[in-house]
């Protein structure tokens, strides 16, 4: 097997040892979140500045089917994936006409629009209490209400979602995207529909957010107003940024170093942010590539010290 | 037959017409070059030509084929293919990858587009690195494109050009910005094309026009002011009053 597996797998097992199981699921969930927001960003080139958008609604809508409807899991998941790309292709049909500044501003504005639809609608959404009660039902006689098996689930489903999230950049779609990304003139000149792609990279990019986002409302019962508000779009891209996104596995370490230092160290420190801060400046003015970068950078110095 | 056929071709920009009622026809087969001095309008009827914007009026037909307003995706498919006057590559691709996403746009099918690794489309890689072989670049395949000189990268954005098979190959300028050494390379690269692709070329540098082409058409404020072989077009007494006047009477 190759390094990177062997290290995600020893990653799986070994951190519900060192963090409580919730804050291990969560760091997969988020993982998977930005999975899609890297789609977007790292290998399109599009600054999405709104993916809490699929995240909330898909959290929302699963939510509260499972709450009054008491689906099934799997049902519940499905749905997740469906409001997340459906909602991803509304808000990508839009957003794909413009490009630069107008586009960031569009995934940011339309976000604005979901938020105060959740923020208003109270009778469905709790408004600024959230969604409680939203429970994790067993499936196929597994018990998810242990943390450990839930971890188990979620675990299973990030790893999938990682190898097909591999599959697709390794495609051709994949090198299109990227195309689009180093020059969009000559990706619509050599014969691609450049808006389309775009939009078909938001709408998987929203099937992931939409995943994540069910699994985050079944983690901790609840779907709180900000899991469809900008702090939530913020956060992923500042996970993102911060673990690389021009990689498949940026956005994995991003979300381990965000949500690791967001739960631990914020219990020993309220000023906690100022850390995410100084590491977001670093990232920005030295280490465009961010930690994945940094990685490949001290190995190939060390590598070239010991030659000499 | 005319493969490539304008009809009054006109664009308008506010109250410039770029573009005034262009009638010129390409025969297949042949090498078409379109002179003018800067700003006459020639690659403002490249880029009508690939659907880069649609006409304000006239039409385009492609093998007797209506295609004014077709969206520049579409045209590429049709065989239609373009370099560009400003280098506009893959930056960050290797050379190879750089074809292979051209390759693979006019391929024989996208079958397992989200799903294939692009290693499995044996086809559109032979054809991607034919095109390379093609300019020359096949021993840099595997370098990124930003690192290549100015040079190789106008000998790539022909590849770019070529991956796609196209029919008719539209070259805006490609010995732009190049050394005496590296033009005459690119001549020698443009006369092999010759007669295996129909070729448009705008260019500035009259003696690679004269000496490679089949037919000239001169291009002046936006509107054709002479056709003819390159003889006659020396000879031509507006050409001369355009390029060396300024001003045509």
């Amino acid at each position: 097997m190759k390094k990177p597996i062997v290290l995600l797998l020893a990653a799986v097992v070994l951190l519900p040892l060192v963090v409580r199981p919730a804050i291990a699921a969560e760091i997969w969930i988020f993982a998977i979140f930005g999975l899609g927001l890297n789609l977007l960003l790292g290998y399109t080139g599009l600054l999405s500045f709104g993916q809490s958008t699929f995240f909330g609604s898909a959290a929302y809508v699963a939510g509260w089917l499972l709450k009054h409807y008491g689906i099934n899991a799997f049902l519940a998941l499905g749905i997740g994936v469906g409001v997340g790309a459906a909602s991803a292709a509304l808000v990508g049909y839009l957003c794909v006409q413009r490009s630069g500044l107008y586009f960031i501003m569009l995934t940011f504005a339309l976000n604005q629009l979901f938020y105060f639809i959740a923020y208003q609608w109270t009778s469905v959404t709790g408004g600024e209490d959230g969604m409680p009660g939203v429970p994790r039902p067993a499936l196929l006689g597994i018990d998810f209400q242990d943390p450990l098996t839930y971890y188990a689930f979620i675990s299973i489903l990030f790893l999938a979602s990682l190898w097909l999230m591999k599959r697709i950049v390794e495609s051709p779609f994949g090198k299109i995207l990227q195309a689009i990304r180093e020059n969009e003139v000559r990706a619509e000149a050599v014969g691609y529909n450049v808006p389309r792609f775009k939009l078909l990279a938001f709408v998987i990019g929203g099937a992931f957010s939409g995943l994540a986002g069910v699994l985050y409302a079944m983690l901790f019962g609840i779907v709180p107003l900000e899991a469809i508000g900008f702090a939530f779009s913020g956060n992923v891209l500042f996970a993102t940024l911060i673990g690389g996104s021009g990689s498949l596995y940026g956005p994995v370490i991003g979300s381990f170093v965000f949500i690791w230092l967001s739960e631990s160290v914020s219990t020993l420190w309220a000023r906690w942010p100022l850390l995410l801060g100084v590491a977001f400046v670093i990232v920005v003015l030295f280490l465009r590539g961010g930690v994945v970068e940094g990685w490949s950078r001290f190995w190939s110095w060390r590598s070239s010290k010991q030659k000499t | 037959m005319a493969i490539l056929k304008t009809e009054n071709l006109t664009k308008t920009f506010g109250a410039l017409k770029a573009v005034n009622g262009v009638s010129l026809g390409v025969e297949a087969g042949t090498l078409h070059s379109i002179i003018g001095p800067n700003g006459a309008g020639k690659t403002t009827l490249f880029n009508l030509l690939t659907g880069t914007f649609p006409p304000s009026s006239g039409r385009i037909l492609f093998d007797g084929r209506d295609i004014t307003g077709t969206p520049a995706a579409r045209i590429a498919h049709l065989g239609l293919a373009r370099s560009y006057q400003r280098t506009t590559v893959f930056p960050a691709f290797s050379l190879l990858d750089n074809v292979w996403v051209a390759a693979f746009a006019t391929g024989k099918s996208w079958q397992g587009l989200m799903w294939s690794q692009t290693g499995r489309y044996t086809e559109v890689t032979t054809r991607a690195r034919e095109a390379l072989a093609d300019v020359g670049l096949a021993d840099k395949a595997d370098v990124p494109a930003r690192e290549i000189s100015h040079g190789e990268q106008r000998q790539l954005e022909l590849a770019i050009a070529l991956a796609a098979a196209p029919r008719v190959l539209l070259l805006d300028e490609p010995a732009a910005g190049l050394s005496p050494d590296e033009t005459r390379k690119m001549v020698a690269l443009v006369r092999s094309l010759k007669g295996r692709y129909t070729i448009v070329l705008i260019e500035h540098k009259i003696d690679i026009i004269m000496s490679v082409s089949d037919r000239i058409s001169v291009m002046h404020f936006g509107s054709l002011i002479a056709e003819g072989t390159p003889d006659e077009i020396q000879k031509n007494p507006e050409v001369r009053r355009a390029y060396l006047g300024g001003v045509a009477a």
